[in-house]
């Protein structure tokens, strides 16, 4: 039974001028799976996703999601046809309230009659409740990264991009995270791609992994296989191994 | 319950607010002076109140205002003068050209993400390039005023001796428009165009059309220009190509911005607190410092921008929330003197 991957990107190239931040490209991630992209520092990762999420135009390549091709098309419509993300750097609209940041994503699936109860319940399933009425500004880190998932949630999406949502927490913010996604994954079917560089995450949470390196895919597998890869522990594991034993 | 409720202090003030409103003519009518003053500072109050919808709410610092003003007064000056159609149609159509020429410019312009600096100046540039226009379109525009005729009747021509009507019209538009800026601001589309104002890209992956949305808002602003231009044209009782008046398109921006981005009164405020203070500047210094206001509203601009960056609604947002908790603390305290006696 071969079923069709969710997300299937083949031969993707993103260059900015002369440099070739993503090179040929091809990545694979089934319906129900959490993958986990890995790479150094601008190995390309933020870039590839951009690429995937419409909000980059990949000079060559084709991304395809759900069997629809969707190279080039407009981030909202791929947003329409189940794909939503979060951002490295958290981009939360400052001046808004928790509640009224994730409106904006329940909008997506949902009108005004119905919207409120989206609301609710993605606030509830995120843990938000108290700071429902909290303007973005005045949050920390740890509430932001919830409030972008909440908000990328709230668009009903069947699969979501995590571009680096444990940067930044503390060992028992990130445990909840985890916990968080992986409810997600089993209980309301979403598929996730998530770049991270806690290794406790990935580790903890990809049933596969593909790692990325100077904007090229130098290997995937699973997490086992990955941290035995002689060309990966070269390019990333060897690196933080080597610093990790340092400190 | 539900009547105690509605004695809060924010109803009261807006009750208190339209008394006032509506009471000013009857006080004021004597001097014509007064009633060309208010009606100016209802002027500016719609407009800037437009212009928070498009500005405080999508964030897109438009410097257009007079030009849409200045499409509805042409066409509903044009439609009088021309065919005798009267402007209570004419300022709709006028309303209908400002649109369908915003959507000309704001389709590629919110297409290419043209935000802040550039936007600003390819608005701008609108106003300059009509009045140029229409300085050359001699059958429309053209050097010398065009007058509109009074005709048989003036509910007809829209051409009153005093004030007063002018006064009540632009005051039942404020209400409306005030009444559609909130409609706006919590639905779907308030809520994506305020967070189009903060960050576009992180509002596209939620499923956001940031163009159609911002367009939607471009079109309400025009509109609302549009429409007032045509009431404009019929207060001055001419058209010029002095409409398409860069400062004045500036000016209402300005009041937006101290106002308060995105607040649904602070425009309103913002435009009568100041352009009553303008008129006053401009009548005691006379006009040989006519500019002499645009100097004083940017060093208001500035000080906001510094002491208050977020415009002055949400300080009196502040001051209203005060005022409510008091009022109750005051009603409860009442009662627990009633209950110990
Ligand atoms: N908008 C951009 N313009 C120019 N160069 C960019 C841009 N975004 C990323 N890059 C470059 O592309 C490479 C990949 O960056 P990025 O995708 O952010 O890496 P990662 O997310 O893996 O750390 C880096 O060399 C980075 O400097
Ligand atoms: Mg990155």
């Amino acid at each position: 039974m071969d079923v069709e991957p969710i997300l299937k990107v083949t031969n993707l190239t993103k260059k900015f001028g002369n440099l070739v931040a993503v090179n040929r490209a091809s990545l694979e991630v089934n319906r129900g799976e959490i993958v986990g992209l890995i790479g150094p520092n601008g190995a390309g990762k933020t870039t590839l996703f951009n690429a995937i999420s419409g909000l980059y135009r990949p000079e060559e390549g084709t991304v395809f999601f759900k069997g629809m091709n969707v190279t080039n098309w407009l981030p909202h419509k791929i947003c329409k046809l189940g794909m939503s993300r979060t951002f490295q750097v958290t981009r939360a609209f400052t001046h808004m309230t928790v509640e009224d940041t994730v409106r904006v994503g329940a909008y997506n699936r949902f009108n005004e009659k119905n919207v409120q109860d989206k609301v609710d319940q993605v606030i509830k399933v995120c843990d938000l409740v108290d700071i429902r009425k909290r303007v973005c500004e005045d949050l920390g880190l740890a509430s932001l990264r919830k409030v972008e998932l909440a908000r990328a949630l709230a668009t009903e999406p069947e699969m979501l991009l995590l571009d680096e949502a444990g940067a930044g927490l503390n060992a028992t913010e990130l445990a909840v995270f985890m916990d968080l996604i992986k409810k997600l994954n089993q209980e309301s079917q979403i598929t996730f791609c998530v770049v991270e560089h806690v290794m406790q995450m990935v580790m903890g949470l990809c049933q596969r992994i593909v790692v990325l390196d100077s904007g090229e895919i130098i290997a995937a597998g699973t997490p086992n296989e990955i941290s035995n890869n002689a060309r990966v522990i070269e390019a990333y594991l060897g690196k933080r191994a080597v610093h990790a034993r340092n400190q | 319950m539900n009547v105690k409720n509605l004695f809060n202090p924010r109803n009261i003030l807006i009750l208190i607010g339209v008394g006032i409103a509506l009471a000013i003519p009857l006080i004021f009518n004597a001097s014509q002076y007064v009633m060309l003053l208010m009606t100016t500072v209802l002027l500016y109050a719609i407009l800037a109140s437009a212009w928070n919808i498009i500005g405080g709410m999508a964030g897109q610092l438009d410097l257009a205002a007079a030009a849409y003003l200045g499409l509805g007064a042409f066409t509903t000056g044009t439609l009088l003068i021309r065919w005798n159609i009267t402007p209570w149609v004419g300022m709709f159509l006028g309303g209908l050209v400002a649109t369908a020429l915003a959507m000309l410019i704001g389709f590629p312009l919110f297409g290419f993400k043209v935000k802040e600096l550039w936007y600003a100046l390819s608005s701008s540039a609108l106003v300059v390039v009509l009045q140029s226009l229409f300085m050359m379109w001699n059958e429309v525009g053209g050097p010398t005023e065009k007058y509109l005729p009074i005709g048989t009747s003036p509910w007809y021509s829209l051409r009153f001796n005093d004030y007063m009507p002018y006064y009540y019209l632009m005051l039942i538009i404020l209400v409306v428009v005030l009444l559609v800026n909130r409609w706006i601001r919590y639905s779907k589309l308030g809520y994506s165009l305020l967070a189009l104002g903060e960050d576009e890209d992180a509002v596209e992956v939620l499923g956001v059309n940031s163009q159609s949305s911002k367009l939607k808002a471009l079109a309400i602003y025009a509109f609302i220009c549009g429409v007032v231009g045509g009431i404009f044209a019929s207060i001055y009782g001419y058209v010029h190509p002095a409409f398409f008046d860069t400062s004045m398109s500036m000016e209402i921006a300005i009041l937006g911005i101290v106002g308060g981005m995105g607040f649904i009164y602070g425009p309103a405020l913002a435009a009568i607190v100041m352009v009553s203070f303008r008129e006053v500047l401009r009548a005691s210094l006379g006009s040989q410092l006519a500019g002499l206001y645009l100097a004083v509203y940017a060093i208001i601009l500035i000080v906001v921008a510094l002491y208050q960056p977020r415009g002055i609604a949400p300080l009196v947002e502040r001051g209203i929330k005060k005022a409510q908790t008091y009022f109750v603390e005051l009603t409860r305290g009442r009662r627990a003197d009633i209950k110990s006696h």
